[in-house]
């Protein structure tokens, strides 16, 4: 795992210093690149784009089943029982800082997000990467049966914050690494409460308006941070790879994906994935999101 | 099938033909051309301060394609796929009469707008995006 992180940072700097945004004849005022992702969302992942100032966005994430569970009989999961879907509205309150809230199926998750854009890489390399934070806080809606015999309230709640680091390295080319943090007020007693996770995602734009995009999320094993004495066993959750299309207008943005995950929220994803794309375990998937400025 | 029957739906296919038709010419001859735009003096001076930028044009055909090309089309000919669903014509870019227009009228329509043709300001809060659109518009000239 040490290794495969190694990569990634050493992959991302080799590109970092291989792709200039602009050449040093071209002089111009220092000012944040334009466009560095297509959308504030790529499948499940924020990424480090925050709209205008008070610019609302509604957004739509759905998943179907399994492909791989009953084949054609389901459709490929299109029929299947158990999908999740997510609607959330957001809002940009001042430049570089969103709110968000949401209602996901799963689990009858409410959900309130906050996402702080800290520093946008800038066109002269000045700033060559853009970082930014995220916060996820989530209340499980289920019933009280649920929450098992000593139920408190507090035992709905989950946590997730993440950081992100992105760098647009050309026109058509934009790649982000996160780290994360989950935590769960309650969990299987199979379970950790606590997760680290990394990330890598990514967006290839092929025309003014279409990419490609992938996402491939690890939740750690850090035995150190272990509640259970054989955390390498089949309770850790699983990594969650996505890949699909995405095209955008000025108001909308429309991405369609294979995903693994049936959670569409981020603690969900790092904490109770235990599906395994090794073995074919996609799903389709689909966000939409639409913004109006006031 | 009998020859009574054959006649009706031959009928039948002429009239649905003459409505279908009837109503293609309509649809476009319901659209009105925009009224002359009244462009504030200090707009119409304005320069646009990237001309010649390539990166600028390369970032202008992106801007168009996303913000402008569902109403104007891809080459600017005001046959986007959400023309006919508009009350005023988009305007064809190609025209020397449109280009006839100052790089500050241009930004004027773009950044600030009327009615339909909704200023970008807000999505666009960039100036030198919206001269890059500038730029592009200049290209789309026959």
């Amino acid at each position: 795992m040490k290794k495969l992180i190694l990569n990634f940072l050493l992959i991302f700097f080799i590109l970092s210093t291989g792709f200039a945004q602009e050449s040093p004849k071209e002089k111009k005022k220092d000012k944040p690149v334009n466009f560095p992702w297509d959308s504030e969302l790529l499948i499940d992942n924020q990424t480090t784009l925050s709209p205008p100032a008070k610019t609302l966005e509604c957004i739509i994430q759905h998943r179907f089943g399994l492909v791989n569970q009953k084949g054609i009989s389901d459709l490929y999961g299109i029929y299947a029982p158990g999908t999740n879907i997510r609607i959330g509205i957001n809002y940009t309150l001042v430049k570089n800082l969103t709110i968000g809230y949401g209602l996901t199926k799963k689990n009858m998750y409410n959900d309130f997000q906050a996402k702080w854009v800290i520093l946008e890489q800038t066109n002269s390399d000045h700033i060559p990467v853009a970082v930014a934070l995220f916060g996820d806080f989530a209340i499980d809606g289920r019933s009280n049966t649920a929450f098992g015999t000593n139920y408190k309230f507090n035992n709905r709640y989950s946590y997730f914050s993440q950081l992100i680091v992105s760098r647009k390295f050309s026109d058509w080319l934009s790649l982000e690494f996160t780290g994360s943090f989950t935590h769960y007020n309650m969990v299987a007693s199979t379970n950790n409460h606590d997760n680290i996770g990394v990330g890598m995602n990514g967006q290839i734009k092929f025309s003014p308006q279409s990419s490609i995009i992938f996402q491939y999320d690890i939740p750690l094993k850090i035995q150190g941070i272990s509640e259970q004495s054989d955390f390498t066993a089949n309770n850790a959750a699983k990594a969650n790879f996505a890949f699909g299309y995405q095209v955008e207008t000025s108001g909308h943005s429309f991405q369609i994906y294979f995903t693994t995950a049936d959670g569409i929220l981020p603690q969900d994803i790092y904490m109770n994935n235990y599906n395994d794309w090794t073995k074919g375990d996609f799903m389709l998937g689909f966000t939409i999101t639409r913004l109006w400025n006031f | 099938m009998n020859k009574v029957n054959v006649n009706k739906l031959i009928r039948f296919f002429t009239l649905v033909l003459f409505i279908g038709t009837l109503t293609a010419f309509m649809i476009p001859q319901n659209q009105k051309k925009g009224a002359k735009w009244v462009i504030p003096e200090k707009y119409k001076k304005m320069e646009n301060p990237y001309k010649g930028n390539k990166r600028d044009l390369k970032l202008g055909r992106m801007l168009y394609s996303k913000y402008c090309k569902s109403c104007h089309g891809s080459k600017g000919l005001g046959d986007g796929s959400k023309a006919l669903q508009l009350k005023t014509l988009p305007g064809n870019f190609s025209t020397a009469e449109f280009q006839a227009y100052t790089d500050g009228e241009m930004y004027y329509m773009t950044a600030v707008g009327r009615d339909e043709m909704k200023g970008y300001s807000k999505k666009i809060p960039d100036e030198e995006n919206i001269w890059a659109i500038i730029s592009y518009l200049r290209t789309l000239k026959k």
